[in-house]
Parts: structure tokens; sequence; C-alpha cells
């Protein structure tokens, strides 16, 4: 299992570093230009001197070395620098955003907290929710606890979060008043007063985003139960006076739940790519919102910078999910 | 064979196990897979009872009806005694160590993600309050006792080969010293130079424990082998049921009949003047039987009466019993 | 000396409408739907960034509501008249207001004037703004707060340079080493520049929010009114709409381009309103002065062949007249729009007020008037005279509230007995002005069109000039050029002639009046709605005044809590 994670390891390199390429590419043949967004009465002279100054100016090679560069080099000497209190002196140029001119990271690193606040709690909420639900719904297959289930999680899959969204602030926002349309990112959780508060601007998002990641894994769930409740070995446990509890918890459960972590641990990276709709309807302004505004402007640094931390953590969480079968089911040895 | 004058161990009578149907938006009840349909058998401590029968015919059904892993329909179970068939599932677990199941996938029936000390085991941490070393000891002396080196106990199913984990699987199913096994197919799915390893094993532990077996199997000559008696099942019906030297060397219902004709006869001289039977059209629907003999619309020899009329199932001679019209008029006639 | 400046202060003070004294009314909470990525307005052109940068940074002269000039961080405005502007307009010079302090407490000097040029005129800086400071050869200090603007050509209208939320002043001290290249590099002063308004930030997050608090040297001691402001972006107008009249989570927020219904909607909530403000964006009629005859061939939409009825201004007249321009904007555009009878509008000072009555619908005037003049109804009800048939092609950009518009038109026209028929061209392909497209509409293939158009800042100049004879579109051009009716007056061009070399600004007014004057009475173009933007302000936040020449948070150090 180790050398097979090492090695897994090692053959990302050369993965990442083609797609960071190829994304590049996209980004350079893709028409944008940032300077599209621009009022119509800034004249076109000026518009070119504005591409130049970001750069656009050199070959495609040499923009695309220049990031590498700036991205895998000089932003690890600033990570090592702040984490350890490190200097290694000298003037390293950063990846700067085309719309803020400011580092893309640090610009990341301020989002990271309210993608994974917002987002990732809808992601262990909805975890919570559908693992539950899930097993009920395959134990009491077409119970009226499975039809409920089957027709909340169908309509949490296929109705759109910008409509449940937009649903539950005319309903608790402007009919009861109860929370927050709007999220403040600047809100410091320092007593139980802006805890309350936090709490209140969670509520909305995260239960609407919870609702649409319970539908996709309860599915899952009551799939991967089905398809263990009807194998033999679970009628050899009932056979043998298993406890029905065990049965289902011990015997059912945990080998449906291999699929279903391995399911989980490939939508993390969903989770920090964060909520597109979801931050847009709710202002929460992470990851998701920071990308399509990114896109929208044609900023092709902050653009490719946040794919490619997208792409890693992708490649990351599948080696992870193999790994975790690989420790989840005796069946599978990797080495 | 003197088991016939010993008490039945297991006691059958009319059992019904129906699958219900549902269908529609609501899921509306339309009717039933009648999956056994009103059977009655007796098996007697220490025999050995083949039930043998083309695959869909109900075979397991029986065997887990018989079980309780079913709630059944109708009739009534005995087992040693009791009378399993009205007691609900969480206080059937006491029952449970005296009947156990060996079933026809060994992979699929052992839990991958338990090592086989645990498969094994398990059982016994359910049943019984035993010390570490004990439980150990016992998972032991089981391995052993289906020739499985002990060092494997650490191991999970996936490692091992399908003979070894029929062995787990009898292994599991000895841990509680049954008295009555149901061995569902245990070898049809495994390779033929193995097959006679396991039976042979079967045989030997039947001995060694005194088990009582019902075999269930769609190979006809390795029932020859080792069943005492054996009982025909056509459509959730049994048809005929005899000693086993009487069915096969004398089939009287048309559909033994058939299933024996298509046996490869050792005999070659018997062989020539056998015919062979074949049954045309397709096995009907458990869900939807034909009226009178279930058996009506493929028999070669069936008459007007046995598309209206079921045929009763009946005592042709001491021990040996079928379901036909044809019989019927036979022992009349007689 | 001192005691009467203080004494002065303090009668200002309680002239205010507050009489409240400096951060008392705690947090102003605005939002913009678009999120602010820098505060640095030189390095961003956007609207969104301009407006938050206004907050902080503060130019020598602004525009108010009327679209007027008032001196803000000069004493006055400089012009010819009171010497400066020199007579040869090559000149400008500002003299700063006494005692200016910025944020951190420095004096603001001409020497930050004279940076900030060098700052935006820098080869390398990219800035977004060097447009304003066009033709300039020199800016330099002549004391310490005289700024001395020098020009490369004679500048009728100088008042590019350091006016209006595009060019504002920025601090020497902070950005000395941001020039060129470095420009983006210097993070911390782009997000958080030190300024002279009334609100300094205290933390900026790119794109989502920033914090503000009030400026503790801001000239006015009792201003700003709130302690705080916190400026969130992001969402979409609906949300920021819904956040201001229907929750009441915030005081302020801008631009709401919602339908009228909706927005109406949201006010019926009672906790807010919207706040309008017109500049000079008019949906107006082009009227084809040139035959659009397919027969024509390469001289069809060309001077060389005369309209054969639009160049009876009685009809055009009559044109105009069946318009119900109030019905136009309450089916468009609500309170987003105002019926005009003006190419130009807006800014006040410029502002006709001669041609008012096409505000009335007059369908029997159009009618009597083009009867009087030989147009009769023929046997199938529509007007003709010598053969020629009153019958149009109508052609506008697809767009919900154009063909609405088209098609209320066609029959205010069909009831004054002219034949209408309709055609929308796709956005992309009637402004693409690709000359090999027929359907373009520089082209003009039609007899009239509808579309609208407006012009940046307040200076009406090059605008006007768009309707000279030499402007029209034709072959020899490629089919480029401004004036779409392909209007040709002497007059008229001599009018723009003066204008390029007039530097006072009430002469320059009544020349851009004098224009539009003509174009309206000669029913060259026939204005239809003056469309406006459209801000929502919470019933709790006092002074707010809407500003379409400026940063619409051009006074938000007047605002205050209504309690
Ligand atoms: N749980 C169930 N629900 C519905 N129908 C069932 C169920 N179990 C079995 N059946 C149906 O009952 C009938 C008998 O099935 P059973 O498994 O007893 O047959 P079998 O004789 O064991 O066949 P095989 O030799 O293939 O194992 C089949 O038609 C089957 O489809
Ligand atoms: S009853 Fe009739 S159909 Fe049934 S087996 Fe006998 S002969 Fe055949
Ligand atoms: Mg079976």
């Amino acid at each position: 299992m180790f050398n097979y994670t090492i090695r897994r390891l090692l053959l990302a390199v050369p993965t990442l570093l083609l797609i960071s390429f190829l994304i590049f590419l996209l980004l350079d043949l893709a028409p944008s230009d940032p300077t599209a967004n621009l009022p119509l009465t800034i004249p076109p002279e000026v518009r070119e001197k504005i591409r130049i100054s970001l750069g656009l100016g050199e070959a495609f090679h040499i923009r695309f070395l220049l990031w590498c560069k700036q991205f895998f080099y000089n932003e690890t000497l600033n990570i090592l620098e702040q984490w350890w209190g490190w200097d290694f002196g000298g003037d390293r140029l950063r990846v700067l955003s085309w719309q803020t001119r400011s580092p893309v990271v640090d610009t990341i690193v301020q989002r990271i907290p309210q993608t994974l606040w917002v987002v990732g709690m809808s992601y262990v909420v909805g975890i919570l929710i559908a693992v539950p639900i899930g097993i009920v719904s395959a134990y009491k297959q077409y119970s009226w606890f499975d039809q409920v289930g089957t027709f909340v999680s169908m309509v949490g899959y296929s109705v759109p979060t910008f409509f449940t969204g937009v649903l539950v602030i005319v309903i608790f926002s402007v009919w009861l008043g109860w929370f927050p349309s709007i999220y403040d990112t600047t809100l410091v959780v320092n007593d139980w007063s802006s805890f309350v508060q936090q709490v209140k601007q969670m509520i909305m998002p995260v239960s609407v985003l919870a609702l649409y990641n319970a539908a996709q894994i309860s599915r899952f769930m009551r799939a991967s139960m089905l398809d263990n409740l009807n194998q033999d070995y679970v009628r050899t446990a009932r056979a043998k006076g298993i406890r029905e509890r065990s049965v289902i918890l011990v015997h059912v459960l945990r080998n449906s739940l291999i699929p279903v972590v391995t399911v989980i641990a490939l939508g993390v990276p969903q989770v920090f790519g964060g909520a597109i709709i979801t931050e847009q309807v709710f202002k929460v302004n992470g990851l998701g919102q920071l990308l399509i505004i990114a896109i929208q402007a044609g900023d092709v640094p902050t653009v490719q910078t946040l794919t490619f931390i997208f792409a890693f953590l992708i490649v990351f969480f599948n080696l992870i999910a193999d790994v975790l079968y690989g420790i989840l089911d005796p069946r599978i040895r990797y080495d | 064979m003197s088991e016939t004058s010993a008490a039945p161990l297991v006691s059958i009578e009319g059992l019904k196990m129906y699958f219900p149907i549902h269908a529609g938006l609501f899921r509306r009840h339309v009717g039933d897979i009648k999956a056994v349909d009103d059977i009655s058998l007796e098996i007697f401590e220490g025999e050995t009872l083949g039930l043998v029968g083309e695959s869909g015919c109900g075979k397991s059904t029986v065997g887990r009806a018989t079980l309780r892993l079913y709630d059944i329909t109708a009739g009534s179970i005995t087992i040693d005694g009791t009378n399993t068939s009205k007691i609900n599932q969480a206080d059937l677990r006491r029952f449970r160590p005296r009947m156990q199941m060996i079933f026809q996938d060994p992979q699929g029936s052992l839990n991958p993600r338990m090592n086989v000390a645990d498969i094994v085991g398990e059982p016994l941490d359910e049943h019984m309050s035993l010390s570490r070393d004990e439980r150990l000891a016992r998972i032991h002396e089981l391995l052993d006792a289906v020739g499985l080196n002990r060092s494997f106990a650490n191991r999970y199913p996936h490692e091992f080969s399908g003979g070894q984990r029929q062995r787990i699987g009898i292994a599991r199913a000895l841990a509680l010293n049954p008295k009555f096994i149901v061995c569902d197919e245990p070898i049809s799915a495994l390779d033929v130079s193995i097959q006679a390893q396991v039976v042979n094993l079967l045989e030997d532990l039947q001995k060694k424990f005194g088990l009582t077996y019902l075999f269930i199997s769609h190979d006809l000559s390795m029932v020859h082998h080792i069943a005492d008696r054996v009982a025909v099942m056509y459509l959730g019906k049994i048809v005929e049921l005899a000693p086993r030297d009487q069915l096969f060397n004398s089939p009287l219902h048309p559909y033994t009949q058939a299933l024996l004709s298509a046996v490869p006869e050792p005999n070659p001289a018997r062989q020539n003047t056998r015919v062979h039977i074949v049954l045309k059209g397709d096995v009907p629907s458990p869900s939807d039987p034909p009226a009178g003999c279930n058996f009506c619309t493929r028999c070669p020899k069936a008459i007007d009466i046995c598309h209206h009329l079921e045929p009763q199932t009946i005592e042709i001679e001491p021990g040996r019993f079928a379901a036909c019209h044809l019989l019927e008029s036979a022992t009349k006639v007689a | 000396m001192k005691a009467l400046l203080l004494g002065a202060a303090a009668i200002m003070a309680m002239a205010s409408p507050t009489l409240a004294e400096r951060g008392s009314d705690g947090e102003l909470k605005i939002i913009y739907w678009q999120a602010p990525s820098t505060m640095n307005p030189y390095l961003s052109g956007g609207t969104k960034e301009l407006e938050a940068a206004s907050l902080v940074l503060e130019p020598l002269a602004r525009y108010d509501e009327g679209g007027n000039m008032v001196a803000w961080l000069a004493e006055d405005i400089p012009t010819v008249g009171n010497g400066g502007v020199s007579a040869d307009l090559k000149t400008i010079t500002w003299k700063l207001k006494e005692g200016l302090l910025w944020s951190d407490g420095s004096k603001v000097t001409a020497d930050d004037a004279v940076f900030t040029w060098k700052y935006c005129s820098h080869p390398e800086g990219g800035c977004a703004q060097s447009e304003k400071y066009n033709d300039v050869t020199n800016v330099e200090a002549l004391d310490a707060l005289t700024v001395k603007v020098t020009f490369g050509v004679s500048k009728p209208f100088p008042y590019g340079p350091f006016v209006g939320a595009q060019a504002p002043l920025l601090q020497a001290a902070q950005f000395a080493d941001c020039l060129g290249t470095k420009a983006p590099e210097c993070t911390d002063a782009n997000f958080g520049p030190i300024g002279t308004g009334a609100y300094k930030v205290t933390e900026f997050r790119p794109n989502d929010v920033i914090s503000l608090a009030a400026n503790t040297h801001y000239r006015d001691p009792a201003k700003p009114a709130f302690a705080t402001v916190t400026f969130k972006g992001g969402g979409d107008a609906a949300a920021a709409g819904r956040s201001v009249l229907e929750t009441g989570e915030f005081d302020y927020a801008w631009n709401m381009q919602l339908a009228p219904e909706v927005l109406a909607g949201m006010q019926a909530g009672g906790k807010g309103e919207t706040v309008s403000a017109f500049g000079t964006l008019v949906e107006r009629i082009m009227i084809n002065m040139t035959n659009p005859d397919p027969a024509l061939g390469d001289e069809r939409a060309t001077a060389k062949h005369p309209h054969p009825f639009l160049s009876d201004i009685n009809v055009r007249k009559a044109l105009s007249m069946a318009i119900d321009r109030d019905l136009l904007v309450e089916i468009g555009y609500g309170d987003t729009g105002k019926p005009s009878c003006n190419v130009l509008p807006a800014p006040e000072i410029y502002k006709s007020t001669a041609n008012d009555g096409c505000l009335v619908q007059d369908v029997e005037g159009a009618k009597k008037l083009l009867t009087e003049a030989g147009w009769v109804p023929g046997a199938d009800g529509i007007r003709q005279k010598d053969g020629v048939r009153l019958s149009l092609l109508f052609q506008s950009s697809t767009n919900a509230v154009r063909q609405d518009f088209q098609a209320l038109i066609k029959q205010w026209w069909g009831d004054i007995g002219v034949e209408t028929e309709l055609r929308n061209i796709d956005a992309s392909v009637f402004f693409g002005g690709d000359p090999g497209s027929p359907d373009t509409f520089q082209k003009f293939f039609a007899d009239v069109e509808m579309y609208a158009n407006n012009f940046d800042g307040t200076d009406p100049e090059s605008y006007m000039a768009n309707w000279e004879c030499k402007q029209a579109p034709r072959p020899e051009t490629q089919w480029q050029g401004n004036n779409m009716p392909r209007y040709c007056s002497e007059d008229y061009d001599a009018l723009v002639a003066e204008m390029a070399k007039t530097g006072d600004l009430q002469e320059r007014a009544r020349l851009a009046k004098a224009m539009n004057d003509k174009l309206m009475q000669e029913y060259i173009i026939l204005p239809l709605v003056d469309r406006g933007r459209v801000s929502a302000r919470s019933n709790a936040l006092g002074g707010v005044v809407m500003n379409a020449w400026d940063s619409e948070l051009w006074n938000a150090a007047d605002w205050y809590r209504v309690k």
C-alpha cells in the first residue's frame, strides 16, 4: 500500500504539470479579454496598454513558464517563509490577479474559511443526513419512508440550488425575517452572540446545499445497501442467528459503506471548488464565486491558479479514495 | 436404511411461500409468485433427503422457508419437536443453533470484510459465551474438522479457492453443533474435481456428528450418491418422493421419468434401450401456474382431466409418494 | 482669526441636516451586486471600483446631480473668465483648498497632484484612466497649493485631469514606489489607498467586502455621520434590491437593473425606495434622409438619393406627433425612464426646453398636418401623394422592450395613415459594424431605425459632432460613421466648428442646445425615452442624492441615519 501510494504520488507530478499546461492552453485559446468588461468609454489604445501591462504582450510559452515559476517556485518559497518564518531574501513576483492586481494565493487563503464553513459544513451535514436515510430507505424498501425519501432526494437533486436558495430567502428572510439574506464574511466569532449570528447566517446556505448533497449521497447509500442486502452473506448472517441490528449495522452497512466512502472522498474537491451558485445566491463569496468572477473578468492568472488547485485536489482525493478502498475492502490489494 | 422407523426430525406440512408482486404507481399488490405451493414432507434424524428439480422450481425457497429465513405464507414446520412456523424472527434466534444452512455460492455467502476466524466465530459470540482462548480453540477445531489449515484463520474469503470457501461455509454452519443442515446446492458452484471432496466431507461430518441433511441439488447423479430419499419438485410442488433406489430405478411420475431420462447412464446396455424424453416448452411462471396439474403444459402423457383437476399426492407404495392422475387410476386399477 | 474659523465651522456643523457629530450614526451598509476588485481607480476602469474608491479618494472637482461641475478639493473651478484657464486654452491652474489633510494626517499638497499625473501617465503602468490625462504635457506645482496643467493642444474643455470619480488624487507618499510596472505590486496601497474622503479603508477583501471607518482627518469635523461603512459585493441585482427594499438588511443598493414590475413589487414592502438619476442615454428613432431602395444598388442609402417622402419635414413631424412617449416609458422602463424630447437631455445646462411639445401625443394634429401637406389617404387608407405611398420599413435590434415599442409605434403610425413594416435584427449583427453585412445600423437599409446611445462624461462636444455632414456612413468610409440619418446642413456643421474652439462653458452650452434644437425641430431624430440609472435606498438612510455624472456615492459624507 505504501509503495503504491508513493508510486501514485510520483505519477501525479507529470500529470499535474500536463494538466496545468492544458488549462493554460485552453485559457489562452478561449476568447477572453481582461479589458472586455471596462466601460465603452475607455478607448482601444488604453485597453492595449492595459493588456501589455498585464503581460499579455509576451509569447505563450514565456507566459506559461512565468506562471509555473511564480506558482510552483515563488509561491512555495513564500508559503515556507510564512509558516516557518524563514527568509529566503530576494524579490519574488507572485501570481498576481488581473482584476485585483494582488496575489491570487492570498485571496484564495482569505476565502477558504467561508467556503469550508459553508460548503464543507453542508457536505458534512449532507452526509450525516444521507447515510441514515439511505440505510432506512433500503431496509424498508418501498415503505412510505422510502417513498418520501425518494421524492425528497429527487427534488433535492433536480431542483437547482438557485431556486431553493431564493425560495428559502424569500420565506425565511423576507417573510419571516429569521435569517439574514446576505452572508457577512467579515463576522468574527468571539462570543456567544456572534456565534449565534454565524449559525443564523449559515443555516440557509448550509441547508440548501446539504439537501442537494444528501440527495445524491442518500441515493448512493440506498443503492449500495440494496446491493448488499440481497447478498447471500446477509442470509448467512441471519441464519447464524445474529441480531437483526447487527446484521444491518455490522454486516450490511460495513460493506455498503465501501463505495459510499469513496464517493464521499471523491466529492471533497467539489467542496473546495465551492458551490458557485449557492455562494452567489447567499453572497458567501467563497472560492466558487472567486472562480466565476475571475472567468467573467477574463482574469487568467486567477482562473489558472484556482483550476490548477482544483485539479490537484481532484487528483489527490482520487488517490485518497483508492487508498481508502484498499483499506476498507480486504479484497483489494495494491502491491 | 433403517431411518424410516425413526421419528422425523423435521416435518413440514402444507408449506406455502408466496412472494407478493407489486406493480403500478402505488405499488399495489397485484398477484403472487407461488414459489412454494403447498408441500409436505418429513426428514428423519440422521438421513439425507435429496431435493431435486429444475432451476426456479422453488428448491432454495423450500430450504430457506424451512429454516424460517422467510416469514412463510402458510403451513407448519416442526423441527426437533418445536413448531417454528409462527415464532417471530427475534425469538427464533434461540433455535438457530439447531438448524443451519450451507449456501450455493461460497463467495457471496461469506462477508468479504470479515476474516475466517470472525466468520466462523461470530455465531459463537452470538450464542455462547466463550473466553478468547476457548473461542479460538473452537475455531481451530472447526477448521480441522473441515480440513482447513489453522493458519488460515486470519485470512479473508477472497484469498481462498472455491472449495476452500465452501469448507469455511461448512465450518461456520457447524460452529453451533446443529442437528439439521440445509445444504443448498453446496457443490454446484465448484469445480467437478472438488465437488467430490466436499460431498465426501459432508458425508464424513454427517457420520461424525449425526447430522440430518436436506440436500438440494439439480445434479441427479450427486443426489443419487448422497441421498437416502429423494423428493422431486416441479413448479413449487413436490411431484414425487421416494427412497433413492426406487426412484432412480422405477420413477413413477412422468416428470421424474423425463428428468431421469436425461441423466447419462453408466451402463451402456441400458443406455441404448432407454428412451430420451425431451420436454417441450418452457416452465410456466410461478406467478401464473396452469389450472389442473402444474406439469400439464409439458407432460407427454397428459390427459384431459389433467387440465382441470389438480392431482392429489398419494402413497403409491409404502414410502413412495407421487401426484399424477395416471397413477391414481393405476392404483385404482390395481 | 482661528476663533473665527472655528466659529464658522461650528455654524456650518449646526447647519447640517443631522446636527450630529462624526460617527454618531453607527454603521452604513452598502451593497453592490458586482464586487469591487481594487480601490485604485487607476488600475481598473470598472464602475464598481470607481464608486467604491470614491468613498476614499476625491478629485479636485466633480459633478453634481445636475451634471454641473463643483469645486471639491479645489477652491473653485478655473475658467477663462476667472483666469484659471489661459486664453489659448492650453493651461489650467487649480488652487487647492487650504488645510486639507490625508487620512493619515499629512498635508495634501500640489505635489500629490503632480504625482497622480505621473502615476497615470507612466507608459508601463497600464493606467485605465489615461484618457483623462490625454494631451497633458506637464503638470507642475507652482506652490504648495497650486497646480498647473499644461496641454500640448488647445483644450476648450480642459476638465479631464483631476475631475470626476475617474481621476481623483492619490497620495504621493503612499504610491511613490508604485510607478509603472511596479503598480500592481503595491497591493496594500491599491487595496487601502490613503485619501481625503469621508471614509478610510480598514479592511479590503477583493471581490467580496470592504470595511471602512470615518476619516478622523476629514475636512468637515461633523462628518461623516456614520462611524463605519460595510461595502458588500456580489450576488445579483434582485438579491441586492431585496436586501434593501424587502429585508432592510442594507441601506443602499446599487444599480437595480430589474423589470419595472419587479422593482414595484419590492418597493411595496415599504422598507425603502428606488432613487434614479438620468444621464444622457436616449432611446431614439433615427430617420433615414436618404433613399434605401435596393434598386439603387451601390448608391442605396447615400446622399445622392434623398428619401422619397421622409425628406418632407411634415411627414417626419407627423411621425413624431403620433407617438405617445409616456406610454412607452410606462411599458418599457417604469421608474428607470422618462419621456424625452431632446437627443441631448442632460446635463442641466445643455438641456433645451424648446421641444417639450412632443410630450403630448397628437394624432389629430398629425393627420391634419399630413392632409395639409398633400398626403391624402388612398383606397387602402394609406396616405399618398403623386404616387408615393407612406409605407415604412422600421428596423431595430432584437430585444423584448424594443419589439414592444415597435409594435406600439406601428399602430400609432397606422392611425395616421402610415404603413409600417417591422424588422428586428440580432444585436450582435445590428451593432456589429461589419461592412459586409446589409443589416447594420450604420448601413441603415431601412426608412427608420431605433436604438439607444449616449456619451461619456458631461461634455457633449464630440457627441453633437456626430451629425456633421462628413460623419455620414457611406461606401467611401466602409460604412463607418455616426451620422445615421445622413443629415447634412452647413449651419449645423458651422455650429460644430464653433464649439470646437469655444472655451466658455455658458457659450458652449448655448451652442450645444442650438444643435440639439436644430436636430429636433427638423425632426431628424425622434427621441423617445431618457433612460436612467436606478439604485435603492432604505427609508432609514438620509442624504442620498442620486447622480448620473459622477460616483453615486459622491456625497456619501452627507449621508445620515434617519431616526
Ligand atoms: N425473495 C424473492 N422474491 C420474489 N421472488 C422470489 C424470491 N426468491 C425466489 N423467488 C422466485 O421464486 C421462484 C423459486 O425460486 P428458488 O430460488 O426457490 O428456485 P430454485 O429452485 O432454488 O432455483 P435454482 O436452481 O436456480 O437455485 C423463482 O421464480 C424465483 O424467481
Ligand atoms: S397429472 Fe397429468 S399432466 Fe400431471 S403429470 Fe400426471 S399425466 Fe402428466
Ligand atoms: Mg436455488
